[in-house]
């Protein structure tokens, strides 16, 4: 068994995809693991993926030729998910999308095409719900910042929506778990940015009508509720607690001022 | 001075959302459209829930009345003339403002503005206009709304409001017209059906290319595409209030979706808000479980291609409790089934208890490739539990059965029953008990005896 890690991007696990193959010591053979993962094997030899644009374009062409835009775009998300596994699953799907072609996508009762569909399900369903449930605050600036805290990579993903609903304002969104962010600029384009420490926040400070319109949305979300109706099970269902920590009608602050 | 100023909103927003919540639209689907650089706002096709309330209902529009004053003194209505309740009006640039912060902040997709009749119904709904032209030209508001049409307006106005909104809706509330002339008096159903058909007109007009004008008198940007609700129309209906049957109600419902097109129809368990001797008692709470088998039934009637006299008839008039109506219809007609998931067609397999829209897709596309199990159904997100009975894969059933009524609906109920229940005893938990629930009885002894004789329990 030969193991190659790559690291965890797409360009990575696609550089990686790229030396199994070529590699040409036959498919069972060979594995992909992410760096840092894992437990080593035994009686297995581990070859460091080298990360070259020319690799991973290569595989991208080969995916778009063969199997089509969509496969792509599955791929693509596939790889933001947080599971370990991903790399080789990729790998085994790619064994049978270049098999099969375009309507892979369809053939769920083979296990590799389920296992894709199954982490493409998992972060576009979270990449939606994000959507849904970021709220933003006001900052002095007139900067909007919204913090989440998604279990896959997908700020990436949130991010074409508002840029094309806020296309007005600067904004930016945190993902407090991976310490990076995007960044829009009014009437810009927007970016992945890193951020190592928390020193941003400081110039961060909210603004003076911030308040008012915490307490105000509190106000609509505790009276539009019907009382004869009350369903917590059912809110819960919709809207599961880990969600709720950046959310600002759940939040608990002493800072009303009512 | 701010303070002061706020709180008032606040106590308005309060008191408005308050008087709208007993609506139950809150969807901003059915438009798809880009954002305008420089303006606020884009809106997705398959809409966008922004949060969910205690009621566990979704919250996607800013959902408020303009004002709950109202001329009239519908029975059912919490803000009918003759309740005395906290009474508020907005201001045009209040719901702006409002919708344009929260809006920004992601806390909602759009505005759904209703208002009780202020004067009279052209009055009211010139003041509704003015607000979304505001909303629209002066703030850059390019997200949802969604807004009422008040039966008894002139349908010049009708028109005009209609440019500016995505979605209308005009709410039928009670199915008969019977119900109609006994709790709500002021209103007949030739003033509600009217500007239900007029929208219906315009939106037909609207696929055709056809457009209205707009209103001259005030400069509109160059960049707004005058659409004529974009969005298409909606209605709601209160179960429960009157005595109509369940087969009454979707009657109606298919009857607005043939002949109006509409793009929903809402059912609204009936909350009893006012006291009134016309109104039924309810004492176990709102019809949660028959409302939730008429949205069954709706679904059924939208995507599933069912028809109204398939699911009920005159002769069995309501849903049952236990069963949902596509489950009960397949127990009603086992003749058709098993059916072979390799070789139904897609109108076949959505007829299968257990088997959704999307799982037939994903059936239809699997199967091309090679053999289906029952396990391969699962991942495809069918529901084996109810799908068993009514599936073959490869000519074989996942174990052998019966087919027939009873054993099939005992299969069924099991899961089923459990299910009703936690519908209609929401957040009534009760842990298992040895003694209450019938497993062991113990024989009373000599001290219970003497205890009960002198009343030491």
């Amino acid at each position: 068994m030969t193991v190659f890690v790559c690291s965890d991007s797409f360009e990575g696990i696609l550089c990686g995809v790229y030396d199994a193959w070529t590699s040409r010591l036959g498919h069972d053979n060979v594995r992909l693991e992410l760096e840092n993962t894992g437990d080593l094997r035994m009686f297995a030899e581990y070859r460091r993926t080298e990360e070259t644009p020319g690799k991973a374009a290569k595989v991208i062409g080969a995916i778009r030729k063969k199997a089509g835009q969509e496969v792509y775009e599955r791929l693509y998300h596939a790889s933001l998910s947080c599971e370990e596994q991903k790399a080789d699953l990729i790998y085994r799907f790619l064994i049978y999308a270049f098999h099969v072609g375009p309507k892979v996508t369809g053939l769920l009762q083979v296990p590799a095409v389920y296992e894709l569909f199954r982490l493409n399900r998992f972060v576009s369903r979270e990449a939606q719900h994000m959507i849904e449930f970021v709220r933003f605050s006001q900052t002095d600036g007139g900067i909007l910042f919204g913090e989440v805290a998604p279990v896959n990579d997908v700020i990436v993903l949130m991010a074409p929506h508002f840029a094309d609903r806020l296309n007005a304002e600067n904004w930016m969104i945190c993902d407090v778990k991976r310490k990076k962010a995007v960044i829009h600029r009014r009437m810009g384009g927007w970016a992945v940015v890193d951020l190592p420490d928390d020193s941003f926040r400081e110039k961060l400070k909210a603004s003076a009508d911030q308040t008012e319109f915490e307490c105000l949305w509190k106000t609509f979300h505790e009276h539009i509720a019907i009382r004869e109706r009350t369903n917590p099970r059912c809110q819960m269902n919709h809207l599961p607690l880990r969600f709720r920590p950046y959310m600002t009608e759940f939040k608990r602050n002493g800072s009303e001022n009512n | 001075m701010f303070i002061q100023q706020s709180q008032e909103l606040k106590e308005k927003l309060a008191i408005l959302a308050d008087a709208a919540k007993y609506d139950v639209a809150c969807t901003s689907s059915g438009v798809e459209r880009r954002g305008r650089p420089g303006q606020l706002g884009n809106t997705a096709f398959a809409g966008i829930c922004h949060s969910f309330s205690a009621d566990g209902r979704c919250i996607s529009l800013l959902k408020i009345l303009y004002t709950n004053h109202c001329i009239y003194d519908c029975r059912y209505c919490i803000n009918r003339r003759s309740n005395d309740v906290p009474r508020a009006s907005f201001t045009p640039d209040e719901i702006c403002r409002l919708t344009m912060e929260f809006y920004r902040r992601n806390y909602i997709e759009g505005l759904f503005l209703s208002s009780g009749v202020y004067k009279n119904p052209d009055y009211t709904m010139d003041l509704l206009y003015q607000t979304l032209w505001k909303l629209r030209f002066e703030y850059g508001f390019n997200g949802y709304i969604h807004i009422k049409a008040i039966p008894g307006t002139d349908p010049l106005l009708i028109e005009q409001v209609g440019l500016l909104a995505d979605r209308m809706s005009v709410n039928l509330e009670l199915p008969t017209a019977e119900g109609l002339r006994t709790l709500a008096p002021s209103k007949t159903r030739e003033r509600i059906l009217s500007p239900m058909r007029q929208i219906q007109q315009g939106i037909a007009a609207r696929q055709r290319g056809i457009v209205p004008r707009m209103r001259q008198d005030r400069s509109v940007p160059q960049t707004w595409a005058g659409q004529f609700v974009p969005a298409g129309q909606s209605t709601q209906m209160i179960v429960g209030a009157t005595p109509e049957n369940d087969y009454q109600m979707i009657s109606v419902a298919e009857a607005l979706y043939r002949n109006y097109g509409l793009k929903r129809v809402f059912y609204s368990a009936f909350v009893r808000v006012n006291e009134d001797s016309l109104l039924p008692v309810l004492p176990g709470g709102p019809p949660l479980l028959r409302e939730h088998r008429l949205y069954q039934a709706d679904w059924l009637l939208r995507y599933y291609g069912f028809t109204a006299g398939e699911l009920l008839t005159e002769r069995q008039p309501n849903f049952n409790i236990f069963l949902d109506p596509k489950c009960d219809w397949a127990l009603r007609h086992l003749e058709l089934f098993p059916v072979e998931v390799m070789t139904a067609d897609y109108g076949t397999l959505l007829r299968v208890p257990g088997v959704g829209v999307k799982s037939a897709k994903r059936i239809v596309a699997a199967r091309r490739a090679g053999r289906l199990e029952f396990a391969d159904l699962k991942k495809m997100g069918v529901v084996l539990k109810r799908a068993v009975c009514f599936l073959t894969c490869g000519g074989r059933m996942m174990y052998p059965m019966r087919m027939d009524q009873d054993t099939i609906s005992a299969q069924l109920l099991g899961e089923e029953r459990r299910r009703a229940w936690d519908i209609s005893s929401t957040d009534s938990y009760r842990q298992m008990s040895m003694f209450h629930d019938g497993f062991l009885s113990p024989a009373p002894t000599e001290e219970d005896r003497s205890g009960a004789l002198y009343g030491q329990m």
